[in-house]
């Protein structure tokens, strides 16, 4: 019986006219954005080749361990061709070098990250905007369609019991959603493995993974159309409510998070904070001339018939205190502007953090923060290359640090004057190429698969909740439905 | 005992002051009590919102009654509507079915449905033939059907069920003459399976020509029943009227 219902269902869903076109789309849609993923990593991926290599050529050109300098390297991962998140957003390669800290650089888009969140067509965006209305097209009018039909009256006049009937609904839509969709699924995996993409088995069970996920979230579609359906009696009325719930999951509720968190923590502009800063220098260094003055007025004005000498030293004593006197301005505007800054990053980082918060309302925001999250080009992608890069950084300055001093060459022009051998001129530049053997070598940032499942757990339990809900608004408003 | 009580003809449809108000206060059916036994054809005639498709509703237990109660095969539907709904087969008013399935489809899901899964596409094509659907179309999608071949699928539907009572609402609203014609005749052949019918219609006509008993209802009333023999003689449209009047005059005096 149960499985007459469901295959009722699957049928109808498969020989339904607006199937075919529909599936037709989907399937070209992920095909195409698997491939121009996998096309576009390649690319990506080539360049990081020839980037490396030339970093490479670039320290064996060198001859003097002082000051050397490098570059880090982001390699792309197989994982952006199905959850390009952030990885076109945030900079391929930083300086390595002991003067300036970590920045990534050559971003081709804005740097606004959460902004940048909601960009690029992949597989989770397909996902997203494409197959969950492509879940709601077809469940929208799943009970009340078939109530203006006559059927449910037809159906119920035998001996069927309700949770029964919708339970093979719900079982046959999503079926008849889910197999065809698994073609092209699992034609875009043939197309990774026939293409050569370098999927190791972290890789894979990612992949599986963000497919599950993806799985999760079309289910939630399927039974919030059946909700809606269970709960109106005209298809027509139903049909503009999902749409409006569709709009409102979709395309509001993620960017009114990010508004509404941009109005509740308001980031100040770097400009903004550069003139604080400014501020603050101009008035540490007013008050350190105005006491500075006033010390050279009252030392000058004292003992007039003090002892020359007495007086230069009196004076070379001032000089000396004021210069450590400056040093310590100096330091404290330096700290003052680290403090800023760290300010803003906070900020930064409550305002994110607030903006998911609220878009987690959305499942498939929930959806698309776990995609990304699982695929490690969410939003903390920046943070944990400059995180590698910046440790790679200090052994990398430590270790031509060490190796400058093993060498004895101070970096600087050393000229000797010696009766045996007349003047000796050094530029410190070692003559030999220098040992490159045990210099380190970037490593990318690594996350174990747990590492990568447990950032997201909290929205693969959202999207399980709101689809238990779902089901659960289905069956109460199916078995109080008015079959007439 | 148990043969004694047998050999008395037990109503297979049945009613006991079947009454039903709406949540909006319309009393829709008042005290309504009808008997429909095996191998009986009985014809609801009545005007529109006179409550004769509340009554099949309170049948199928689509609405649950104010008071009294319905049964079929001596099984209150309200009480136990599953096991009621194994003894009954529905036709409504416009079947419109599974328009992208076939004829045969069709059939193949309401007689599994039904509670019978062991039938073949012979069984199909047979019940097909019976009704009067042409070969050709037996394996067509019903989105091209006519009306009139939708109610031969939906007849053919409910014969499959093979269930000793029929519940029709306006089956032959909407046909043109030959088609309910042939629906009639088909019910005919049904009563001779010892079928227990019960039709609504506003075919006078019709119900003159095939019903063992006639009720008029109105305002959720019965108001006339009488076994269609007793009004061979009369002019039914007349006598319909007459009452309707009647009744309408009673009802404002
Ligand atoms: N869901 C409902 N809520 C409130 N009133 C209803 C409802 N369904 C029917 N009624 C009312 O109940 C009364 C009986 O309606 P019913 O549909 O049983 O009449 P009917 O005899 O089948 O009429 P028709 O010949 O037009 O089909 C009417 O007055 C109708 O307005
Ligand atoms: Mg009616």
């Amino acid at each position: 019986m149960l499985s007459t219902l469901i295959q009722k269902e699957l049928k109808g869903i498969i020989l339904s006219p607006k199937f075919t076109a529909t599936f037709a789309i989907c399937s070209i849609l992920i095909l195409l954005s698997v491939f121009t993923g996998i096309r576009e990593y390649e690319a990506v991926s080539d360049q990081y080749d020839s980037a490396t290599s030339l970093v490479e050529q670039e320290l064996q050109d060198e001859s003097n361990w002082g000051h050397m300098s490098t570059r880090s390297i982001r390699k792309p991962d197989p994982m952006q061709i199905f959850v390009s998140g952030l990885t076109y957003d945030i900079g391929r390669w930083s300086h390595v070098e002991s003067t300036r800290p970590i920045k990534l650089k050559h971003s081709p888009y804005s740097d606004d990250p959460i902004f940048a969140m909601f960009r690029h067509i992949d597989f989770v965006f397909i996902f997203q905007f494409v197959l969950s209305l492509f879940a709601i097209l077809f469940t929208f009018d799943a009970i009340n369609g078939e109530r203006e039909s006559g059927m449910l009256k037809l159906v119920f006049s035998n001996s069927i019991p309700r949770a029964k009937y919708l339970i093979a609904k719900i079982i046959g839509s999503w079926l008849g959603l889910i197999l065809p969709i698994s073609i092209p699924i699992l034609l875009s995996i043939l197309l990774v493995i026939i293409m050569g993409v370098p999927m190791n088995a972290i890789h894979w069970a990612t992949l599986a993974t963000l497919i599950a996920l993806s799985v999760l979230m079309f289910t939630f579609f399927i039974s919030l159309g059946v909700a809606i359906s269970a709960w109106t009696k005209r298809s027509s009325v139903s049909f503009l409510l999902s749409l409006v719930i569709w709009v409102m999951f979709v395309l509001i509720i993620p960017r009114a998070s990010v508004a509404a968190a941009e109005q509740m923590v308001p980031v100040p502009r770097i400009s903004e904070i550069e003139s604080i800063r400014e501020a603050y220098a101009n008035d540490r260094w007013k008050t350190f001339y105005d006491i500075s003055e006033e010390r050279w007025m009252t030392s000058s004005n004292m003992n007039e018939e003090e002892s020359e000498e007495e007086r230069d030293r009196a004076m070379w004593d001032n000089m000396v205190l004021e210069d450590s006197l400056r040093r310590i301005v100096e330091i404290e505007i330096e700290e003052y502007e680290v403090r800023l800054l760290e300010e803003l990053r906070q900020r930064k980082a409550g305002q994110e953090r607030l903006a998911f918060g609220f878009s987690r309302i959305s499942p498939s925001s929930a959806y698309q923060l776990a995609a990304s999250g699982l695929a490690g080009t969410d939003i903390e992608m920046k943070d944990r290359f400059e995180e590698s890069m910046s440790q790679f950084r200090s052994s990398f300055v430590d270790f031509t640090e060490k190796k400058q001093a093993e060498s004895g060459n101070t970096g600087g022009i050393m000229i000797s004057i010696s009766t045996e051998t007349g003047i000796d001129i050094k530029d410190g530049s070692d003559n030999s190429a220098l040992d490159l053997t045990d210099i380190p070598k970037y490593e990318q940032p690594r996350r174990s698969y747990a590492q990568a499942f447990n950032s997201t757990i909290i929205d693969f339990g959202l999207l399980a909740f709101a689809t238990l809900l779902m089901f659960v608004a289905s069956f109460i408003g199916f078995l109080r439905y008015d079959v007439r | 005992m148990i043969n004694e009580i047998s050999k008395q003809p037990s109503p297979m449809l049945q009613t006991n002051n079947l009454t039903k108000r709406y949540e909006d206060g319309v009393l829709a059916l008042d005290s309504l009590t009808l008997e429909v036994n095996p191998g009986e054809l009985f014809v609801m005639l009545g005007g529109n919102g006179a409550g004769k498709t509340t009554t099949i509703n309170l049948f199928l237990n689509f609405i649950e009654p104010t008071s009294g109660e319905a049964s079929i095969n001596g099984i209150v539907t309200h009480k136990e509507p599953l096991e009621a709904k194994k003894h009954v087969a529905f036709v409504s008013e416009n079947v419109m079915l599974y328009q992208n399935f076939t004829a045969i489809q069709n059939l193949d899901f309401f007689s599994k449905i039904g509670g019978h899964s062991d039938l073949s596409r012979d069984d199909y094509r047979d019940v097909l033939n019976r009704v009067g659907l042409a070969e050709d179309a037996h394996n067509k999608r019903l989105k091209g059907f006519s009306k009139g071949m939708r109610q031969k699928c939906g007849i053919a539907i409910a014969i499959l069920k093979d269930a000793p009572a029929i519940l029709l609402d306006e089956p032959t609203a909407g046909l043109d003459p030959k088609a309910g014609y042939e629906f009639i005749r088909l019910l005919d052949s049904l009563r001779s399976e010892n079928k227990a019918i019960l039709m609504s219609t506003h075919d006078i006509f019709r119900a003159k020509e095939i019903a063992d008993t006639i009720a008029i209802m109105d305002s959720g009333r019965m108001i006339m029943k009488e076994p269609a023999a007793n009004l061979a003689d009369q002019n039914l449209e007349e006598l319909y009227l007459q009452y309707m009047a009647g009744h309408d005059t009673k009802a404002a005096g």
